[in-house]
């Protein structure tokens, strides 16, 4: 018995093993910085500080993780939910507007997104949320109406000949079938939010892109360093994680 | 468009309402005395008294009217309400200058307020659907917004002078133009050196099947690490070059500034140059290039007359997409003291000076815009093929 | 029983179906042939209702179809398509469960209706049950789209061109089947097809449809015989036709009890077709074959001059 757990355990381990990875990299940077004080020395041997410690580092990376997670929940919720609608009889009629305007504004640059809303909202983590849940809105209805309309036009006539309900052909055919191609617009959508998230430093909200921020401001490298290898682990976790999910 | 009774246009009945809304409801301008203190918000209807406001609604009620049938007739009859509003908003803007700005107060301004931007933005999603419906074709589409461009320019020209993107874009005009400038110089850097990195990268990788997944990971995995982190990572390592290599200092690379800049730009727009152009190159038709062969055609004629003209479309939605990426990203290098419209968002930013940040943030839209829209262009005439007449083929 | 009284389907600008009567008996398959865009397949998705009828009446068993819940009617009604329709999603046995379960039925029953529809299509549940569509050929793809619509044991089958896209050997496969299972479940079907072949083969009753209208009805060997217009003498074969209502003819319609002459050593079945016999007689170079029965007993005889009906009173 012990044995089979252990071989359910070294094959989740196998599946996992690049999140696992990248993830435990993450944390224990985190937790031992200070350790590396030596190596920061090297790259900072003139300043009085060489380990960022205005906050503590797990601090950062969970409200980096906060700002990212409750603004791609209800960029996932609100972009699912409305891709859905515009493609059902009754908001036809929205279809092309809200198809142009998810592809027209991925032009625009989410550096200039945050910039014009700080004018609108303010500084701080609120409008850094609501910048951020905006522009991710975008990946996420397009590939959700693309997942949509890709989907063969047969099966969903032969799901309504069958004597499906609109509720079923949608949960049971048209969602599932368009999975794969949401969580690519997910994985985009989240992984934009973790890059732009970090921008948020310079409108005042405070996450691993202080680091960068402060040791740019205050010519310390060392800090640069930190707060870069923090956002590159945590990015490279989040989408070793999507890559993992997806089939 | 159904042909017999037409069912009404909810899109453009619900954006004009919004639009009506928008306009009675939320402030259209601000007035501050000086560009740090935040101004004193006026309603359209603080500013010229309720029947004028409310007679501001009926060109979008009229729309929403016209929405009820939407014929061919009422639709381009819409099409001129909206141009005709998007051309009198900055009239209206010169009005509350005129209105509101004491013109013995050469630093009060008057701040663009979340109405009129609003209005904007539902006109032009107004414009879309129109343009949608009518099946304006694209050259059509942005004839559209000429005129309006051009209204807006002449009104920033002669009558808003007070407006504070204008005190703003004149109190530092040319260190403005120098950004541009610079911004410009630093993406077509960024992607000119990566087109031919790319093309360079794609066609070694279609040779070598190893270095192609080698390729395709490490390319993969610069993309997925952030702008920022990237920019900081390269920081140290060129700090460090510049300080033991003084060759490299005399060149100006150092650790902030162009160089690490032009290095994480060129890093992040190989990924989507490379795959486009592997995609194009491997997406020609096995059958014509096939038939080329079996006309007799040599390796070289096959690649340059037959695969390369194919590919050319895809490879251009690379260029389309690095381009567009690139403007963006520009502008997060100025926080390593690159340059660029950045400079102005981040500096803004740091002084609380919105209308500064405005003054960075709307041109790199407009160009992201812009740069997105020609190359689309081009891409969509090369695929119809107006523009491949194969040159030594005949 | 399906009954069309006066069906009519305007679309935006043109009509599709106009003003059609028809009536599909009970236990019979209805063949409706015609070009594309005849308005064939508009005709058998108002009986679903997956298009609105916009005039006339629809009966099923005598109660119009509007009067019926959309879904429920649905799933009263086995559909198979041309493209299968098979959720890619889904596994081959979950597939064939769809209405049995959307009917609520007990997981029990599901499964053991699943099993048996696969027995009864030729796909051995150990093997097929647990592969997905995209794992079958064009024909194991086709059964089980069959079997999915047989799944909640509709009394009627609607097929909209179910074997246009598969190779002729296995259409003609499919073809034979499908005849053998309606001989043991007698569903009343409505057919879609534009292989004329294939309606001559399967069906107890032709409709040739064309512009959306009906222009000729009846049981295959009425519209060998006396098509009505050239329209319909060329959809049946032209030239051909003749072979083609030889296929159709049995042999004990035309032979004749044995004569005192001698025997002829050619053989042909009794249940064997004219153009079977024909075929013999060309093979054995024989112009007088011996019908014999399941036995080889010699029942009867049969001269080339009364295979071709040239004279009766031999």
């Amino acid at each position: 018995m012990r044995g089979w757990k252990r071989g359910v355990m070294i094959a989740v381990m196998r599946e996992w093993r690049a999140p696992l990875v990248w993830g435990g990299l993450l944390i224990a940077f985190c937790l031992a910085m200070g350790e590396l004080e030596p190596f920061y020395r090297l790259i900072e041997p003139d300043s009085r500080r060489v380990i960022y410690d205005r906050a503590d580092f797990l601090t950062l990376l969970w409200r980096h993780l906060t700002v990212v997670g409750i603004a791609s929940f209800f960029a996932i919720m609100i972009g699912v939910t409305a891709a859905v609608l515009v493609t059902r009889p009754a908001g036809r009629d929205f279809l092309p507007l809200v198809a142009q305007l998810a592809s027209m504004g991925q032009t625009f640059p989410p550096v200039a997104v945050l910039a014009l809303a700080v004018p609108v909202l303010g500084f701080g983590g609120v409008p850094i949320v609501v910048a951020l849940l905006l522009y991710g809105l975008l990946p996420i209805v397009r590939n959700t109406l693309a997942g949509l309309e890709g989907i063969d036009a047969s099966v969903l006539e032969s799901a309504r000949g069958m004597g499906m309900g609109r509720m079923q052909i949608l949960a049971q055919v048209e969602l599932p079938l368009a999975f794969p191609v949401i969580l690519a617009g997910i994985r985009t959508s989240v992984t934009v939010n973790i890059a732009t998230a970090a921008l948020g430093a310079t409108v005042g909200a405070s996450n691993l892109g202080d680091p960068i921020i402060s040791g740019i401001v205050n010519a310390n490298t060392a800090y640069v360093v930190q707060g870069a290898l923090l956002i590159g682990l945590l990015a490279l976790t989040v989408d070793s994680l999507f890559a993992r999910l997806q089939p | 468009m159904r042909s017999d009774s037409p069912s009404p246009n909810r899109v453009l009945l619900v954006l004009m309402l919004a639009a009506c809304a928008a306009w009675l409801g939320l402030a259209s301008v601000s007035v501050a005395p000086n560009r740090i203190v935040p101004g004193t918000a006026y309603l359209a209807a603080e500013a010229v008294g309720w029947p004028l406001a409310l007679a501001g609604c009926l060109p979008m009620l009229a729309v929403a009217g016209l929405a009820w049938r939407p014929d061919e007739r009422s639709l381009r009859l819409s099409l001129a309400v909206v141009l005709g509003l998007m051309m009198w908003l900055p009239l209206w803007l010169a009005i509350n200058a005129m209105l509101l700005i004491d013109p013995d107060m050469p630093q009060s301004r008057l701040g663009i307020g979340p109405a009129v931007w609003l209005l904007l933005f539902l006109l032009a999603l107004a414009l879309i659907e129109l343009r949608t419906r009518l099946a304006l074709s694209r050259l059509a589409g942005w004839g559209l917004v000429v005129p309006i461009l051009v209204t807006w320019a002449l009104c920033l020209a002669w009558w808003l002078a007070p407006l504070a993107l204008v005190r703003e874009y004149q109190a530092r005009s040319a260190q403005f133009l120098a950004a541009i400038g610079h911004h410009l110089a630093l993406v077509g850097a960024a992607v000119g050196a990566s087109l031919v990195l790319g093309v360079a990268l794609a066609l070694a990788m279609r040779r070598h099947e190893r270095l192609e997944r080698l390729g395709f990971g490490v390319l993969n995995f610069l993309q997925t690490i952030p702008s920022l982190a990237l920019f900081g990572l390269l920081l140290a390592p060129l700090a460090w070059l510049s300080a033991n290599q003084p060759w490299l200092a005399a060149l100006g690379v150092s650790g902030i500034g162009w160089a690490p800049a032009l290095l994480a730009l060129i890093a992040y727009s190989l990924l989507p140059m490379v795959r486009n152009t592997f995609v194009a190159l491997e997406g020609v038709d096995p059958g014509v290039i096939e038939a080329a062969r079996g006309m007799g055609m040599s390796r070289s004629q096959v690649f340059l007359q037959v695969r390369l003209p194919l590919a050319l479309p895809v490879l251009l939605e690379g260029v389309r997409i690095t381009t567009v990426q690139a403007i963006g990203l520009a502008a997060v290098a100025a926080l390593i003291g690159a340059g660029g419209l950045g400079t102005f968002i981040f500096q803004g930013l740091g002084q609380a000076a919105m209308d500064m940040v405005l003054l960075g943030a709307l041109p790199i839209l407009a160009m992201a815009l812009i740069a997105d829209a020609l190359l689309g262009a081009l891409a969509s005439r090369l695929r119809d093929g107006s523009l491949t007449s194969p040159g030594g083929a005949r | 029983m399906i009954e069309l009284f006066e069906v009519t389907k305007r679309f935006a600008n043109e009509t599709a179906v106009d003003g059609i009567s028809l009536r599909v008996e009970t236990g019979e398959l209805c063949a409706l042939v015609g070009t594309s865009g005849c308005g064939k397949s508009t005709t058998l998705r108002m009986i679903n209702r997956l298009i609105e009828h916009t005039a006339g009446e629809i009966h099923l068993d005598g109660h119009p179809v509007r009067t019926f819940n959309e879904q429920e009617l649905r799933r009263r009604i086995g559909y198979a398509i041309q493209s299968t329709g098979l959720f890619p999603h889904w596994s081959v046995a979950r597939n064939i469960g769809l209405v049995p379960r959307l009917l609520k039925w007990p997981k029990a029953r599901v499964a053991e209706r699943v099993e048996e529809l696969m027995d009864l299509l030729g796909l051995p549940m150990a093997q097929f049950a647990d592969k997905y569509p995209h794992q079958l050929s064009g024909g194991q793809a086709q059964r089980v789209g069959v079997a999915r619509a047989l799944a909640a044991d509709p009394d009627i089958l609607l097929m909209d061109e179910p074997f246009g896209a598969l190779d002729p050997i296995t259409r003609e496969t499919l073809q034979v089947e499908l005849r053998a299972l309606q001989a043991r479940l007698h569903k009343t079907i409505v057919f879609v097809t534009h292989d004329m072949d294939e309606a001559l083969l399967l069906a107890d009753r032709l409709v040739v449809m064309r512009a959306g209208r009906i222009i000729q009805q009846g049981t295959p060997l009425e519209l060998l015989r006396s098509p009505v217009d050239d329209f319909v003498a060329s959809m049946l074969g032209g030239e051909n036709r003749g072979l083609k209502e030889a296929a159709l003819t049995p042999v004990s319609e035309r032979m004749l009890p044995l004569s005192p002459r001698l025997i002829s050593r050619s053989r042909v079945g009794r249940d064997a077709t004219l153009h079977q016999a024909l075929a013999v007689m060309f093979r054995e170079h024989a112009d007088r074959l011996t019908v014999v029965d399941d036995d080889e007993m010699p029942v009867g005889e049969l001269s080339l001059r009364r295979l071709v009906g040239a004279g009766r009173e031999e």
